[in-house]
């Protein structure tokens, strides 16, 4: 019996449809992704059944356990416009334009106005290390001038309604349709075990400032946390 | 050059061009491919977070003369205090109040405000089926029906108040809340105090027997 020759050839697989799903994966990802905004503190907010969505435009006021309070503005030209503010109404070091700019990217940001000029100093990769001491707030309302905090709500409130406006006259020139759900809202991520009595005298600053509505962020993020 | 040379040479032979599989190896494609799949995977947020609106009345003179703290005649107060223990009474706060500890559970909290806020409930859950019925292009009928809603919201007479303590957690206060939306109380207040030196004593009072 004459025997059976075998192919002699290497076992290759055909990888085309294996690449073309692992890229279209990659595409699905990356197209539904937001990505998370490096934040400073990592906070676990409380849930709730609400189902609410939260607002595309947001202030928002991190605070944690220990009642530091982190600021960010989801909307970079306004938050361009809050800091150059910031920098003159506290006489802190001003920045270059160029460092203006890259603040925008930072995310939330726990520092005095003074601290801001050598925080943009450093390293991307050395901010991360960098202690953040939380922006300063005293409730006393003697002491408002000097409440960080109060001024960053107040200037964000301001900007919010200078930036809605314009975005309003544009589009009346344009002859476009308005989108007004783009107004910037107060949204406070706070810890589900920080005292209430610390978001309270948050709130309190706030309403000083005039602001009466909060979004208050709630329900865990499904993404694995770091 | 002499390779160059002998290359030269060949050329009066036939040339023939070699068989070659025109196959890419696909390998490392992949392996790129599924690099970046893993880090989007893993850096990628899917869900975004909910929010839960809370309005605060705007802020009234501290000198102002007139400023009265919120009394509630037959209303429901909450309290709540550290260790995630949480109690109520009803009506005004007099020294034979009777304060009753309940917690965060469907048949605590939950049963109470539902019980307390059965009139109101019972109008939206009527005007909800009236909704359904109505068709959707008669306006007028939707507008009525959300005009009522929005009225007996207004009438409605139960008022309760939300009062903390120094070791209330925020997790607690957004619990409650959360509990007056499902429970569709329409006037509730978070109250800025702290508890009243009588609700302390009460409580204690409570806790020793």
């Amino acid at each position: 019996m004459p025997k059976v020759k075998m192919p002699r050839s290497t076992p290759a697989l055909d990888m085309t449809p294996m690449v073309d799903l692992a890229f279209l994966l990659v595409t699905f990802f990356m197209l539904t992704s937001s990505f998370r905004s490096p934040e400073p503190v990592i906070i676990d907010p409380p849930s709730s059944t609400t189902e609410k969505q939260i607002p595309k435009q947001v202030f928002m006021v991190i605070i944690d356990k220990e009642g530091r309070a982190f600021v960010d503005i989801t909307n970079a030209a306004v938050k361009m416009k809050v800091l150059k503010k910031m920098l003159a109404q506290f006489k802190a070091p001003g920045l270059t334009e160029e460092e203006v700019k890259e603040f925008t990217g930072v995310g939330p940001i726990g520092l005095k106005m003074g601290e801001i000029k050598t925080f943009m100093g450093l390293e991307t990769t050395k901010r991360t290390a960098y202690d953040q001491r939380g922006v300063p707030y005293d409730t006393a309302t003697s002491k408002l001038d000097k409440n960080e905090l109060y001024y960053w709500a107040k200037f964000t409130k301001l900007e919010a309604h200078n930036d809605y406006k314009e975005r309003e006259n544009e589009a009346k020139l344009k002859n476009l349709e308005f989108d007004k759900s783009n107004y910037i809202q107060f949204a406070i991520k706070a810890a589900a075990n920080a005292k209430y009595n610390v978001i309270q005298d948050i709130i309190e600053v706030f309403r000083e400032a005039k602001v009466k509505e909060f979004q208050m962020i709630t329900g865990l993020e499904s993404g694995p946390e770091s | 050059m002499a390779e160059i040379q002998q290359s030269g040479g060949n050329d009066g032979g036939k040339k023939r061009a070699k068989k070659q599989s025109t196959r890419v190896d696909m390998t490392p494609l992949v392996d790129l491919a599924f690099l970046l799949l893993t880090f989007f995977v893993l850096t990628s947020t899917f869900s975004k977070p909910k929010v839960l609106r809370m309005i605060f009345p705007e802020k009234l003179d501290q000198d102002n003369p007139q400023l009265k703290r919120p009394e509630v005649k037959d209303g429901l107060t909450i309290l709540l205090t550290g260790n995630n223990k949480i109690y109520y009474y009803t009506g005004s706060l007099k020294a034979e109040t009777e304060i009753i500890p309940t917690d965060f559970t469907k048949n605590g909290l939950r049963k109470i405000l539902i019980e307390k806020n059965a009139p109101l409930i019972k109008i939206l859950k009527d005007l909800e089926i009236e909704l359904a019925k109505a068709n959707e292009t008669d306006t007028a009928t939707v507008n009525r029906i959300q005009r009522e809603s929005k009225q007996a919201q207004q009438e409605s007479k139960l008022v309760v108040l939300l009062k903390h303590d120094n070791e209330a957690t925020y997790e607690n206060v957004i619990d409650v809340i959360d509990e007056f939306l499902i429970t569709q109380i329409a006037k509730y207040f978070v109250v800025e105090d702290n508890l009243a030196e009588m609700e302390t004593e009460l409580l204690k009072k409570l806790n020793e027997q």
